[in-house]
């Protein structure tokens, strides 16, 4: 059975397109803005996410964004981030706001799909970056982890490695790592969500400030969440 | 003067023909210096010999064959030959044999108006150098008896002591000319060879440096050339730039490595694996550092980690057919690991080619780094490179409220 997707995206023409592209999801609503899945509150698995809503056609004040992310999870919603958005803090930042997972739209079509499908049945996907971000946190003690499988489990999975290749080397089958994997996501997520920007700062030796102008706060739901510093990426 | 001194040895090569080039001048020297000694007692010589016409005649042929052997010696520059030395070895029994009866019975012992025993010694020293051992030994063997000959047959009464020695003489420095001459040229012969393999292997490894410096350049101009757009051209400019810098580096005979291995100049490796993997913007690349911002290497090991990288990132770029491609970098107790992993297609590890056997592992491996590389067709491939000691880890929080406490 399909999953029953909706996606919120400010170009028509991906809204217009996903569901022929990809067949193996049910679109069963698209909108341009956040506030119109809100409105409307259709009865869908996922919510696919633009992370940028905002253009001139757009009407001012629109949430986007962390904020978007967020009012979305507020209405219960499973969301999968959809976006070209490659610094790894504000995808970090996606994770911690509550989005089960994050695709890149660079990915084939066919692979972008799988993922949402994954995230529409309950999965996690959870973006490389951020998962090199999350194995720093627990090597440093930023966040504890109280079983050596799941320490080996993110280990494997921060260099990218198979569930295949962990499978052979930890001795246990593909699907059982899948399970510790999504509940260690969701584990990491929680805590990533209660970290303060300072701590992660501290941490992965940033600089103080480095991280507010895009972690998650409850005052992110501005027009400029996306604003990038000086020698950053403007990949938007 | 001097100079010319200090000149000489380093003119004569260490070399087969060099030693028996030496060879020749020491029987030259020999067999001239034995001439020399002769040349003082010849008038006396004459004149106290019952038939001086006879002394005189051998005394000219001992001479004459001392002359002959020596320039014939120094112009073929080697040692006389065996038919020569049959002829020396002939003409000195012959001189020997003949001595009673050109000399008076008092000088034969301890004179050198009886120049026939030296004589037979300088033949014996210098006919050491013939390659027959039979020749050799025989031709020992009948001075030996000739001089017994020379002495009237007899070795007993008062001249035994003499006699004997003199014989032992013989014997003694038969054996340990033989002996410098066989040793010395095995020496030599081990020598050449050692050139030889040397050679060799300067050879191969020019040859390897050349495979290394080559491979990712080639590789580069192959994607170049096949790559379709002018879009996918241009990421590899960057690639084509680096690469170009290297071979020119190469052409102009600078090592590729740059500083030689043990040089104290470490760099930091997250920076290094950080530009590689900026050459690669095409690429579905996640480069993971953190962990190993810390680590730092020697400056020729960055080098040959650079190369490494780049040659593991062009197979990705051009075999892989990859979604996802990370690059890890971490530290611990027993040294630093850098992982390189995607999930393409992957390959057969026991076939590999010149980038990843000589570029990634064997380059590596010399540079005291450990590769291994795990892949199956269709499970993607991950390579392991291991390297220590680590570099100072980075504190930790918690280890700062350890301290703290």
């Amino acid at each position: 059975m399909r999953p029953a997707v909706a996606v919120v995206d400010d170009a028509s023409l991906i809204r217009d397109s996903i569901g022929l592209l990809m067949p193996g999801l049910d679109v069963v609503f698209a909108a341009a803005t956040v506030e119109e899945v809100v409105r409307a509150r259709p009865r869908a698995d996922l919510v696919v996410l633009d992370l940028h809503l905002t253009n001139l056609d757009q009407p001012p004040g629109v949430r986007q964004g962390i904020a978007a992310i967020r009012a979305l999870t507020g209405c219960g919603y499973r969301v999968c981030v959809y976006t070209q958005e490659e610094r790894r803090f504000v995808l970090a930042a996606c994770i911690a706001a509550g989005a089960a997972g994050v695709a890149a739209k660079a990915l084939p079509t066919a692979r972008a799909e799988q993922l949402f499908l994954e995230v529409a049945t309950g999965g996690t996907v959870v973006p490389q970056p951020v998962v090199g971000i999350l194995e720093v946190l627990v090597r440093r003690d930023c966040i504890t982890l109280l079983s050596e499988r799941q320490r080996q489990l993110l280990h494997g999975r921060a260099r990218g490695l198979s569930y295949a290749q962990l499978a052979k080397r930890l001795y246990v089958s593909e699907s059982t790592l899948r399970g510790y994997w999504l509940d260690l996501t969701r584990s990491l997520s929680e805590s990533l969500r209660n970290l303060t920007p300072g701590e992660i700062e501290h941490t992965l030796g940033l600089a103080p400030g480095d991280l507010l102008e895009f972690w998650s706060s409850e005052t992110t739901d501005t027009a400029h969440w996306w604003r990038t510093g000086a020698g950053t990426q403007h990949t938007l | 003067m001097s100079s010319r001194r200090r000149r000489w040895p380093a003119e004569l090569p260490t070399t087969q023909a060099g030693l028996e080039r030496a060879f020749s001048y020491f029987v030259a020297g020999v067999r001239l210096g034995t001439l020399a000694q002769m040349v003082p007692a010849v008038g006396i010589g004459v004149q106290t010999s019952p038939r001086p016409a006879a002394y005189l005649v051998c005394w000219l042929a001992a001479a004459g064959a001392s002359v002959a052997g020596s320039v014939v010696a120094l112009v073929r520059r080697r040692p006389l030959g065996t038919a020569a030395s049959v002829a020396d070895l002939a003409l000195a029994g012959l001189l020997l044999v003949l001595a009673p009866l050109v000399l008076a019975p008092e000088v034969l012992l301890g004179t050198w108006m009886a120049y026939q025993p030296a004589y037979a010694l300088s033949i014996i020293i210098t006919a050491s150098g013939v390659r027959g051992l039979v020749l050799w030994a025989g031709g020992l063997a009948g001075l030996i008896a000739c001089y017994v000959v020379y002495l009237g047959g007899d070795v007993s009464g008062p001249v035994a002591p003499t006699a004997v020695g003199n014989i032992l003489t013989y014997v003694v420095y038969g054996l340990v000319c033989r002996m410098f001459f066989g040793y010395t040229r095995r020496i030599a012969a081990d020598a050449d060879a050692s050139r030889a393999h040397a050679a060799e292997l300067a050879r191969r490894e020019e040859e390897r440096r050349a495979q290394i410096v080559m491979h990712n350049g080639v590789a580069v101009m192959r994607l170049l050339t096949e790559s379709g757009t002018d879009t996918s051209r241009s990421a590899l400019i960057d690639l084509a730039e680096a690469e170009l810098q290297r071979m020119r580096s190469y052409l102009r005979g600078r090592s590729p490595d740059g500083p030689e291995p043990g040089d104290a100049e470490t760099v930091a490796l997250a920076p290094v694996v950080e530009r590689v993997c900026g050459r690669f913007p095409d690429l579905p690349l996640d480069a993971l550092l953190d962990l190993g911002a810390e680590v730092r290497v020697a400056a020729a090991h960055a080098d040959a980690l650079e190369r490494a990288l780049e040659s593991l990132l062009i197979n990705v770029r051009a075999h892989a057919r990859a979604y996802s491609v990370v690059v890890h970098l971490d530290h611990g107790p027993d040294g630093w690991t850098l992982t390189v992993r995607d999930d393409g297609v992957g390959f057969d590890p026991a076939a590999t080619g010149v980038g990843l056997r000589e570029v990634v592992v064997g380059e590596l491996a010399r540079h005291g780094m450990r590769v291994e590389i795990e892949s199956a067709f269709g499970d993607g491939t991950t390579v392991t490179v291991t390297g220590g000691p680590a570099a100072a880890p980075v504190r930790s929080p918690r280890d700062d409220l350890v301290e703290a406490e």
